[in-house]
C-alpha cells in the first residue's frame, strides 16, 4: 500500500512497483489509508509523513495497532535527524529521504518484504 | 402619458428618450458583462479539464520513459512531442512535470529526466524564452533551467545580471550558482548593481544547502560595489578565510562606512589584534556608529591602553559614546577607575575631567 498525496509520486510508485510484479493499492490521504487499513490486509506500507488530513506519525501509530508485523517504509522529504530517529523509535523499518531513487526504493522494498 | 406602445415615440419627452437610451445602454452592458464572466468561467474550467487530462498523459509517458524497459525512447519522444506538444501553454505544462519528476527522483532517473527534457524539445523552447521580450518568460525559463541545472551559453544568461528587474537579475543569479560547479560565484565579476540583503542571505544559504565549492572571497574586496565587498567580508568570517586578513585590513580604510563597519566587526569577531593600530588611528574621524563599533571591538580584542587612546577623540557632545566608552571601560576596572568619575546627571563635564585625567595617564603622569 502506498500512501501519499503527491500525485507524480503516487502514479510513478504504482508504476514502478507494478512493473517489478506488486499489486499496488493507493491512498492519498490518511482518512483514506486508515480505512483501507480496516478493510484489508497488506504485506508493506510505503507511506509520506506529511499528509492531508491525519498525520504520518499518526498513521504509523496506527499501523502498528491494527498491523503490528507489516514493514513500514517511510519516504519523506525530512532529512532532520530528530524526524527520522522518531520514526524509528515509532517501529518503521525503513526511511527513504526524497528525492529519491526509484531502483533503490525497489531493492528496499525487496528487502523489507523479504524479511517477512 | 400611458405607455401602449413604441408608435409616435418621435413625439416623446426629451428626457423619456434619454431615459430609455441609458436604459437600453445599461441593460447591455450588463448582459455583456455576464456573459464575459460567464465565458471566463467556462474557460477556466475548460483550461483546468484540459490540464488535468494533459498532467496526466504526461506522467503516464514520462514513467514508461523512466520505468519501462521495453518502451522503445527515441521513436515515443518523436511521437509525444508532435502529436501532443503543440501550443506554448502545452510547454509550459511539460516543464512544469519535468521539473516536478526532477525535483522528486535521483540517481538513474534524474539522468533519464534530461534526456527526456531535450528529447521533447523543451530546451529550445526555454531558449526562445530566454530571447523573448516579456521578463515573466525570461525569468521562467532562468528558473526551470537552474533548477534543472542546465547550462545555455553564457552570454544569454549574463545580461540579465544587469537588468532593471529585481526577479530576473535574482533568477540569473540562481541560475549560475545551480550550474557553476567550479566557481559558483563568477557572476559576481559582472555585477554592476548592488547586491540586496535578501540576495546576500541567498547566496550564503545556497552556498551552505547546495554544498556548492566555496570560492576565495578575497578576489571580491575590491569590487566596485560596496554591498558586493560587504557581503564578502562575512563570508570571509563565515568560511575562516584567514588568508583574507590583509585584505580585511585594508579594508578599514574603504570609502564606504557600510564597509569599514563590516570590516571593524569582522576584525572583532576573527580577533584580529594586528588591526587595533588602524582602527584606532581611524577613530576620530569615523562615523558615531563605527566609533561605537570600534570601541567594542576593543572590549574583545584590545587593551585598556588601547582604550585610554580614544579618550581624547570623543567629543563632551558625544554623551552615547561616553557612555558605551564607561560601560567598556568596567571591563578594564582594575586598570581605568571610571566608576568614581561617572556622575550619570553631569556627564558632560565629568568627560572634560576625565579627558584631561586620561591625558595625563598616558602621558605617564
Amino acid at each position: 500500500m502506498v500512501i501519499e498525496d503527491n500525485p507524480m509520486v503516487v502514479k510513478s510508485l504504482e508504476f514502478k512497483l507494478s512493473k517489478d510484479g506488486y499489486d499496488v493499492v493507493v491512498a492519498e490521504d490518511g482518512r483514506t489509508a486508515m480505512k483501507l487499513l480496516s478493510e484489508s490486509a497488506f504485506d508493506l506500507i510505503l507511506t509520506d509523513l506529511m499528509l492531508p488530513f491525519v498525520s504520518g506519525n499518526e498513521i504509523i501509530e496506527f499501523i502498528k495497532s491494527e498491523c503490528p508485523d507489516v514493514p513500514i517504509i517511510v519516504l519523506s522529504t525530512s532529512t532532520q535527524e530528530d524526524i527520522i530517529t522518531e520514526a524509528f523509535t515509532m517501529g518503521v523499518d525503513d526511511f527513504i529521504t526524497k528525492p529519491f531513487s526509484p531502483n533503490e526504493l525497489s531493492l528496499r522494498v525487496k528487502r523489507s518484504l523479504a524479511k517477512v | 402619458m400611458e405607455f401602449n406602445s413604441f408608435e409616435g415615440a418621435e413625439h416623446w419627452p426629451f428626457i423619456l428618450k434619454i431615459n430609455l437610451v441609458l436604459s437600453l445602454f445599461f441593460l447591455v452592458l450588463t448582459l455583456a458583462f455576464v456573459a464575459l464572466v460567464i465565458y471566463l468561467r467556462i474557460r477556466k474550467n475548460r483550461m483546468e479539464a484540459y490540464r488535468t487530462r494533459f498532467d496526466r498523459k504526461l506522467i503516464e509517458f514520462f514513467n514508461h520513459f523512466l520505468f519501462d524497459e521495453d518502451f522503445k525512447r527515441a521513436a515515443e519522444l518523436g511521437d509525444f512531442k508532435f502529436r501532443y506538444l503543440k501550443t506554448a501553454y502545452d510547454h509550459k505544462l511539460a516543464i512544469k512535470q519535468v521539473l516536478i519528476f526532477d525535483e522528486n527522483l535521483k540517481g538513474e532517473s534524474s539522468e533519464a529526466i534530461k534526456e527526456l527534457f531535450n528529447g521533447l524539445g523543451l530546451y529550445k523552447y526555454l531558449l526562445s524564452d530566454l530571447k523573448a521580450k516579456a521578463w515573466y518568460r525570461q525569468a521562467r525559463a532562468l528558473y526551470a533551467l537552474s533548477k534543472l541545472g542546465i547550462k545555455v551559453p553564457e552570454a544569454l544568461v549574463t545580461p540579465f545580471l544587469h537588468s532593471n528587474r529585481v526577479e530576473l537579475r535574482q533568477q540569473a543569479m540562481l541560475y549560475f550558482l545551480n550550474t557553476s560547479q567550479e566557481n559558483p560565484l563568477a557572476f559576481l565579476d559582472d555585477l554592476d548593481r548592488e547586491l540586496s540583503l535578501w540576495q546576500q542571505v541567498f547566496i550564503e544559504n545556497s552556498l551552505i544547502n547546495f554544498d556548492l565549492e566555496v570560492p576565495d572571497f578575497g578576489r571580491w574586496l575590491n569590487h566596485d560595489k560596496s554591498s558586493v565587498v560587504v557581503f564578502c567580508i562575512k563570508m570571509v568570517v563565515s568560511f575562516n578565510q584567514f588568508q583574507n586578513i590583509p585584505l580585511l585590513i585594508e579594508a578599514l580604510d574603504h570609502t564606504d562606512e557600510g564597509v569599514r563597519a563590516q570590516a571593524i566587526n569582522s576584525l572583532k569577531i576573527m580577533e584580529v589584534t594586528d588591526a587595533l593600530q588602524l582602527m584606532t588611528a581611524n577613530f576620530p574621524y569615523e562615523s558615531p556608529s563605527n566609533k561605537r563599533a570600534i570601541l567594542y571591538a576593543i572590549e574583545k580584542i584590545g587593551t585598556a591602553k588601547d582604550l585610554r587612546t580614544l579618550v581624547s577623540a570623543i567629543g563632551r557632545e558625544e554623551e552615547n559614546l561616553q557612555i558605551d566608552y564607561y560601560k567598556i571601560a568596567t571591563r578594564f576596572e582594575n586598570e581605568i577607575p571610571v566608576r568614581k568619575l561617572i556622575n550619570p546627571d553631569n556627564i558632560t563635564n565629568d568627560w572634560a575631567d576625565y579627558q584631561y585625567y586620561s591625558k595625563r595617564v598616558l602621558q605617564g603622569a
